[in-house]
């Protein structure tokens, strides 16, 4: 069999190990419009920062797509897809057949209108490339801003502030990671990165960047502020890399839509990772979660499909870990609905401790949690969450410190429990 | 492969396992100095309570580590490459010089035994700690409830996730 992969990052890595798992012989050609060396894009910023290396930003070792027995054409572009006639074509005008196709090209940043893209020190992080681009851009870097206030913004930020930098961080929302926590988690982020020289600016939005000598100078706010800066990093979201199926009739929306085998409307064509748009089990409804971990899972998912192991997936959701300044914080689903008298929600707050934990619960069912601080057992409560677990009988111990796997054996006994981790 | 499993029923949450691992994780691998560490050793063992109600004999508790799950989800969630599967072994690993601490296995973790250490900048959990024959909590486990072996070798009892 002719299997074909674009993109070489989370998805497609996962796509391969499952393949290879089962299916040693089939022939793996792999795309990937970058030369670098299979490495994690989540590292980026940590590689501004020194936490990783040249090496220890590498996602797999060196040998890996020869282990493989994949064909890696590093450096070239997908132009197009051709479903009907199972061919893709190469920005080079080269054409390649394929039995079984994936595409798993990830998502770009998105940059707003407004900022315009011809003065020297603006700059988006996504690639290694970005990164060692701002890297070699800081020498006489002093301040620096960066718009838009979710993961990658504060990723950055941190790293920046690592780097020795005076940072301010420009949101149009209420709070850093609107879309991942509510104001109370918010507060003691923010808390953390001001006491860290990273300067937040809520509820605030560029109007107009100054530049000299075509070099950016200052960016003025909405809020009449005019903020001096040599470096600007735009952060506002990603939007899923569609353009090579734009002229075919595969369906997409918010990404190329799959189902639960992520195959999208043609039998043999899959998509996966921050490209692909899956059911969401919170939410229950399709969307993308542009996330690592769903990634991975729907890169495994997708091999295990490919070679011929039928597998479901039960679908993606939001969730994020982070670490900023020892500050620890996960956080899964719907915490912070705008509507609340259809939910219960418990809470646990000790400010003086930074320790914050909320769950949010709709008719016996976990929809959101919220943990800053404590997060060791953050996952028996996603393992509820993904399962849609009826807690209704220990509800009055999911906040606890000592809320456990021993908890868990007792109220659901461990035939029950079985069949969870089985799943 | 060889797995710790532990049978309830013997378990009298007494927490030698957690002071026999932590001393394994210590500097100086001994509990008299071991106590004065800072910071303080960790134990990647934990005794939970399944049942606190009642008396003393009726109290049910298991000592929880690593399962060393066959398809690890904190694998899979690792964004570094860090987490991986011993070839030969099949143990799961943490490559501790990749950890960024971003804490991505310990959100997926469903039993919740990824521990986060050097002031909270690296996780960590049990990796059955390879250099022993069998492991220090299992041998200082003075009811035998905790036992080193192959899956096919547990008794009825003991806990096999």
């Amino acid at each position: 069999m002719k299997i074909l992969i674009i993109g070489n990052s989370a998805a497609s890595t996962a796509a391969i190990e499952a393949i290879r798992k089962y299916d040693k012989k089939s022939s793996i050609v792999q795309f990937s419009d970058e030369t670098y060396p299979l490495y994690s894009r989540c590292l980026a910023s940590y590689h501004i920062s020194g936490k990783v290396n040249d090496r220890t930003i590498l996602y797999r070792h060196a040998g890996f797509h020869k282990e493989m027995n994949v064909d890696l054409h590093a450096g070239i572009r997908v132009a197009e897809v051709d479903p009907k006639n199972q061919q893709i074509m190469c920005e080079n005008r080269e054409t390649y057949d394929y039995e079984k196709l994936l595409i798993s090209t990830g998502s770009s940043p998105k940059i707003p209108d407004n900022i315009k893209k011809d003065i020297k020190g603006i700059f988006q992080l996504r690639t290694i490339e970005n990164a060692l681009a701002i890297k070699s851009y800081l020498s006489n870097v002093k301040n620096a801003v960066i718009v838009g206030g979710g993961l990658i913004g504060m990723r950055i930020a941190e790293a920046l502030s690592i780097c020795g930098l005076k940072v301010t961080v420009i949101i149009r929302s209420n709070r850093v990671l609107s879309q991942m926590i509510d104001l109370q988690a918010a507060r003691i982020i923010q808390k953390a990165l001001e006491a860290n020289n990273i300067e937040v600016l809520t509820q605030t939005d560029i109007t107009e960047i100054v530049s000299k000598n075509k070099r950016i100078a200052a960016v003025k706010t909405d809020q009449g502020q005019i903020i001096n800066c040599e470096l600007l990093v735009v952060a506002k979201g990603v939007s899923a890399n569609t353009g090579l199926i734009a002229s075919t009739d595969i369906k997409k929306q918010w990404g190329i839509i799959t189902d639960e085998n992520m195959r999208t409307n043609y039998k043999n064509v899959f998509a996966a990772g921050d490209v692909a748009e899956t059911y969401d089990i919170v939410t229950e409804q399709h969307t993308v979660n542009a996330l690592w971990t769903c990634a991975v899972q729907q890169g495994f998912i997708t091999g295990y499909n490919i070679a011929g192991r039928p597998k479901a997936y039960n679908g993606s959701l939001g969730m994020n870990s982070l670490n900023f300044f020892k500050t620890s914080l996960i956080s899964y689903g719907i915490n912070s609905p705008k509507d609340e008298s259809e939910y219960k929600i418990l809470v646990d707050m000790k400010p003086d401790q930074n320790i914050y934990k909320k769950i949010v619960i709709k008719d016996n069912r976990i929809k959101g949690i919220i943990l800053v601080g404590k997060i060791g057992n953050a996952g028996l409560l996603l393992s509820l969450l993904q399962n849609q677990s009826d807690i209704s009988s220990f509800k009055d111990e999911l906040l606890s410190d000592f809320f456990n796997y021993g908890t868990l054996l007792k109220y659901m006994g461990r035939s029950e429990l079985k069949k969870y981790y089985d799943a | 492969m060889k797995k710790i499993y532990c049978q309830i029923n013997k378990c009298l949450s007494c927490h030698s396992c957690e002071i026999a691992c932590a001393i394994a994780h210590s500097k100086s691998k001994k509990l008299s100095t071991a106590i004065n560490e800072d910071p303080l050793p960790k134990q990647l063992i934990r005794v939970e309570y399944i049942d606190e109600s009642g008396e003393i004999c009726n109290k049910r508790s298991i000592a929880v580590q690593c399962r060393q799950c066959e398809d690890p989800r904190c694998l899979e969630a690792c964004i570094t490459g860090g987490i991986y599967m011993d070839k030969e072994s099949g143990r799961i690993m943490i490559e501790h010089e990749r950890c960024v601490g971003c804490w991505s296995c310990i959100m997926v973790c469903p039993f919740g035994v990824i521990v986060q250490y050097e002031g909270s900048s690296k996780a960590t959990k049990c990796d059955l700690c390879p250099s022993e024959e069998i492991p220090p909590c299992v041998r200082a486990c003075p009811t035998k409830a905790l036992i080193y072996c192959e899956k096919e070798e547990i008794k009825t009892g003991h806990l096999e996730y």
